[in-house]
């Protein structure tokens, strides 16, 4: 699904993440590395496959589109260093040409140390990309430049017939700003409240949908 | 027999004899059987003894052996006392009653014994006191036998006991919570046999009648190597049934229409009565009720009050003491006083709506004229027209003893994985040992060796047989015990043991300080600052939720717009489903006795005209044509529930042949399929149509079989222990590891296709939610009755309910009422005669 935003062409895909093209920009949030390890050290039944998942579909989707950059808007990493981190560190080594750029999230906090030692460059509050500003958390006040954040894991509620209702994660483009879905799979959802000229693009099993 | 002779008899009839009693015959039999070893199951109806039947016996014992003792002169050890009996209830306001009584007992006796009770509502302070000197009769919950099986050191409190008694057992099984029972009792049966194998542990169940005895003494007693007995009370409690009845009834009836019309009518109960418990079925309902009451009569407050679960402990104990005392006049209620508690000032007993079953409705009369001999009266208030036909049902049920079976839990996977972490928490445990004791226990007597396999590993490794990143830390093995090792793991399991909860409750308190009770999630997160709700029987202000703590001010307004409160959705039995359709034969008829019948008669011959009143025989289905639409209603009788799923089902084989959507409704009556097109049905293709073929495949195609695994799942994945709810001021669950029960679904379902918790979702769904045997079964009853197809130009009494339930849910009140009020003007248009068929100027849209 490509849309049009601040007259900028962006490529919204099922696997919850936007391309931009015109800056060879792959954009992804929350991605959690180490949550699933997190919950296991915590003697909770997390299947371990997960984490590995999510890097395969960020491989897959480099490989599709071959970025110069990868923003990540905050988050990437779920808690402290654990097995998970070290499984990043072999994959990072893959794609070595790939500029790997992350805004401190809330939940990111490893030594600047380490995030040297994994080739990514921390940002501790924005990123400016003309029409755009890049952030982890939207503030309470919206302001001139058009932000992009994370952080609330956004999800959409469909209605079918017969009182079925299904939970999607998707991309939220208001009249401000926008938001991006999580990208890891082991997140939950939350909702937003619709507002007028809110565009909400559901990302189901089968592609990513206008709602 | 044996030991009337006996000391310790003598003296229990000697002290009888001073209040002027003499044991029940059961009780003796039990006193007897209970010495020759026997284990089994008393059932006898509340107010007659029952606890005697089996405290005494143990006490009986003792006597015996202290005479003995002193025979021999050899002095009496401190190592001697200690915990002799554990009497597992289900509910906390049982056990503060049930201790009393005890004590008594034993003062009167002369007998030094401590009897205390241990559950969630006991302090700190007290358990300490039980962990230094265990009293010797223990009145516990399932979830607190477990607690006490996650400390250390446990078996050292075993060392003495002599007998499990699990009362009311046919509310504990059935549940999980009976799940739990099972395996606490194989684990401390498991301790005995090994530390003293020449002791005799008895289990005794005291059980009210349901359908299946025979499998609840199996099921509570599983070991083949003992002797069993069922003692059955040979007496007839008396049970008056009456019905409050209307003046007068509307033709088109609707659920919650008559109710609030006949408060007035209970007023003078309440007054002759010098207490009465009123029971409703839902907390929506007692808090209305409560609100109604007072209204009518000023003069009661002060002297009703509600109870229900939901309130807090200090309310319901205050509550529990001023009713017992005669303080209160009336007492509004749902579940949490349905069991043997001993109120003896309470005279009354009024039931409104239908109870929906005849095990619960005889229960609940039970609480009424409670010493022996008395007779219990029971007045039933009916929310609508119809439900009179349920009283009528009721009154023949309980005549004939029809009763309804309680179906016990079996491989509750989440409940064994609970288990085992609890013992490894304590002193840990052998797999062999406890997998040998599992086996033993009804709900897991089928358990595959592979599922066992994958339960060991999923406590142990996560889940993974191998994968190079195991962190995952919980059970491991230690000098050949599987323990859990980690302090943190250990705290926040034992916190969370017997969580079965759907729908987290937080705490209600004033924002200047003060609890007042506790509300589902689910409720609070409907209200917006500003809200008024009804709790515990005052108007409250809703401010906002902190710390799972929901803030509140005293509300100014009199009465609270009461959003519907969630649970409590009970179906029609099939019992009573089967008595009621027999009802609807013998109304037409005129064969009964019952005044009930007589009110609703009219009502019957309005349905006879318009359309058919069906005979036991008979599957009505209406087809009729309105403003609103095409609708199709079909009257099972088979409860909500069941209708929920046959209506989908029918929908879907429907609109296999035609392309055809249809909105549903149901109530414990029948369903309703309303389309904006003329539906495809005559009677060739009903039978077809109804057919139980190809059920399996059609149900997993018609419904949403994920959705409801997924709704099972939540209470499964709490259990499990993969998913915390914050417990209001205890315990908020490190932010890091907060997650949704819908989160490990899905994962799963992704993931690890193979995870029995998630079959186990799957199949309580089908069980529990689809009712896949009632299905069927109602299914095949249609194929061999006569099919009656109606077709008619507008609602009928019958269908009326049910097409105001639809509509209840996406209305308010008002605009409620007036839709109902339009649709009976339109119907009562069109039966009129006809010389007045002539359209009416005002005739609107619906």
């Amino acid at each position: 699904m490509t849309i049009i935003c601040k007259g900028e062409e962006l490529i919204l895909s099922k696997e919850r993440a936007i391309y931009w093209a015109a800056q060879k920009m792959l954009i992804i949030s929350d991605l959690h590395i180490g949550k699933s390890a997190h919950f296991r050290k915590h003697g909770i039944q997390v299947p371990s496959g997960i984490g590995e998942h999510d890097l395969q579909r960020l491989a897959g989707l480099i490989d599709l589109y071959d970025p110069q950059t990868l923003l990540i808007t905050g988050d990437m990493f779920h808690h402290k260093n654990n097995s998970e981190v070290n499984v990043f560190s072999e994959w990072r080594k893959e794609f070595s040409k790939l500029k790997v750029l992350l805004i401190k999230g809330n939940h990111d906090k490893l030594s600047p140390v380490e995030y040297v030692s994994l080739n990514i460059e921390l940002i501790q509050k924005e990123l400016i990309c003309t029409p755009f500003r890049f952030i982890h958390e939207q503030p309470g006040s919206t302001d001139a430049s058009y932000t992009i954040s994370g952080h609330i894991h956004p999800g959409v509620t469909l209605y079918g017939k017969a009182r079925q209702r299904l939970n999607f994660p998707c991309f939220y483009f208001g009249e401000n700003y926008a938001v991006l879905p999580a990208f890891s799979a082991f997140t939950g959802l939350s909702r937003i409240q619709p507002q007028k000229n809110d565009r909400f693009y559901a990302i189901t099993p089968s592609g990513v949908i206008a709602v | 027999m044996g030991i009337e002779k006996s000391k310790g008899y003598q003296q229990v009839i000697k002290w009888l004899k001073l209040s002027r009693k003499k044991p029940f015959r059961f009780q003796t039999d039990a006193w007897q059987y209970y010495a020759e070893g026997y284990c089994g199951l008393v059932n006898a109806p509340t107010g007659f003894g029952k606890t005697f039947s089996l405290f005494l016996a143990v006490v009986i014992e003792e006597l015996n052996s202290r005479a003995e003792k002193t025979s021999t002169a050899s002095k009496k050890k401190k190592t001697d006392t200690g915990l002799k009996l554990i009497w597992i209830t289900p509910l906390r306001a049982l056990a503060k009653d049930l201790a009393r009584a005890m004590r008594e007992v034993c003062a009167e006796l002369e007998l030094d014994w401590q009897v205390s009770v241990r559950n969630g509502d006991t302090t700190a302070a007290e358990k300490l006191k039980q962990k230094k000197q265990m009293p010797e009769v223990l009145i516990i919950t399932p979830e607190s036998m477990h607690l006490l099986l996650a400390q250390k050191d446990t078996s050292a409190h075993f060392h003495h006991l002599q007998c499990i008694v699990a009362d009311e057992w046919h509310e504990l099984m059935g549940s999980k919570r009976g799940v739990m029972a099972e395996l606490a009792i194989s684990r401390i049966r498991g301790i005995v046999k090994e530390k003293h194998p020449e002791r005799l542990l008895r289990i005794w169940g005291i059980s009210a009648t349901i359908g299946n005895m025979e499998q609840a003494l199996e099921v509570l007693v599983p070991y083949s190597e003992v002797l069993k007995i069922i003692i059955k009370a040979d007496i007839e409690k008396k049970i008056k049934i009456k019905s409050i009845l209307p003046d007068h009834i509307d033709m088109l009836p609707w659920a919650g229409h008559l109710g609030h019309k006949l408060a007035h009518k209970l007023l003078p109960i309440i007054h002759k009565s010098k207490t009465t418990l009123i029971f409703t079925n839902t907390r929506g309902q007692a808090e209305l009720w409560y609100q109604n009451l007072l209204a009518l009569d000023e003069n009661l407050a002060g002297q009703i009050a509600i109870h229900h679960g939901s309130i807090d402990y200090e309310l319901r104990n205050w509550i529990e003491d001023a009713l017992h005392s005669g303080i209160l006049k009336a007492v509004i209620s749902t579940s949490s006083l349905d069991l043997g508690v001993d109120f003896k000032p309470v005279d009354t007993v009024v039931q409104i709506g239908s109870p929906k079953g005849v095990a619960r409705f005889l229960q609940r009369a039970g609480r009424s004229g409670h010493s022996p001999h008395e007779t219990s009266v029971i007045y039933f208030l009916p929310t609508h027209a119809l439900e009179l036909v349920e009283a009528a049902a009721i009154k023949e049920a309980a005549k004939t003893q029809q009763i309804e079976s309680r179906d016990p839990i079996v491989m509750a996977f989440d409940t064994l994985i609970q288990y085992l972490v609890t013992l490894a928490v304590g002193d840990g445990f052998d797999d062999q040992k406890i997998y040998r004791e599992v086996k033993e226990t009804h709900a897991f007597s089928e358990l595959l060796p592979s599922e066992w396999g994958w339960i060991m590993q999923f406590i142990s490794t996560g889940g993974d047989s191998l994968s190079a990143y195991t962190e995952f830390s919980k059970v491991l093995k230690k000098e050949g015990l599987w323990k859990v090792e980690s302090r943190q793991i250990a705290m926040r399991h034992r916190l969370h043991i017997g969580t079965i909860v759907s729908d987290p409750m937080l705490k209600v308190k004033y924002l200047g300080g003060g609890y007042i009770g506790m509300v589902e999630e689910s409720f609070i997160s409907k209200m917006k600052p500003g809200n008024s709700f009804t709790l515990a029987g005052r108007v409250l202000e809703f401010i906002m939720v902190k710390e799972m703590t929901a803030l509140v001010r005293r509300s100014k307004l009199k009465r609270a717009i009461t959003p519907s409160w969630m649970g409590g959705r009970i179906s029609l039995s099939a019992n009573l489903g089967n008595i009621l359709r027999k009802k609807y034969n013998e109304t037409l008829d005129k064969n009964h006795e019952d005044e009930e019948l007589d009110i609703i008669l009219p009502l019957f011959e309005r349905q006879a005209k318009v359309s058919h009143v069906p005979k036991s025989d008979e599957f009505l289905i209406e087809l009729i044509h309105t403003k609103d639409g095409y609708h199709f209603f079909a009257y099972p009788f088979e409860g909500r529930q069941v209708h929920e799923v046959m209506a989908a089902l029918i929908a879907y084989r429907l609109s296999r042949k035609t392309p055809i959507s249809f909105s549903i409704a149901m109530n414990d009556y029948g369903f309703e399929l309303l389309s904006e097109y003329p539906i495809p049905l005559d009677e060739e293709n009903i039978k077809a149509l109804f057919s139980p073929e190809n059920l399996g495949e059609d149900i997993v195609g018609s419904i949403n079989s994920t959705e409801m695994a997924k709704r099972k799942f939540r209470d499964i994945a709490c259990i499990s222990g993969l998913v915390f709810q914050g417990f209001p001021g205890k315990y908020t669950a490190n932010k890091h590891l907060q997650s949704s029960a819908a989160l490990f679904f899905n994962v799963f379902t992704d993931y690890d296709k193979h995870n029995l918790l998630l079959r186990q979702a799957y199949d309580e769904a089908f069980y529990q939610q689809i009712e896949e045997p009632r299905l069927l079964a109602a299914l095949q009853r249609i194929q061999v009755s006569k099919i009656i197809l109606i077709k008619a130009e507008s609602y009928t009494p019958l269908c009326f309910p049910i097409k105001v339930d639809s509509l209840r849910e996406n209305m308010s009140t008002e605009e409620l009422g007036q839709r109902i009020e339009r649709m009976t003007a339109e119907a009562d248009q069109k039966t009129r005669p006809v010389h007045m068929k002539s359209r009416k100027k005002n005739d609107h849209h619906l």
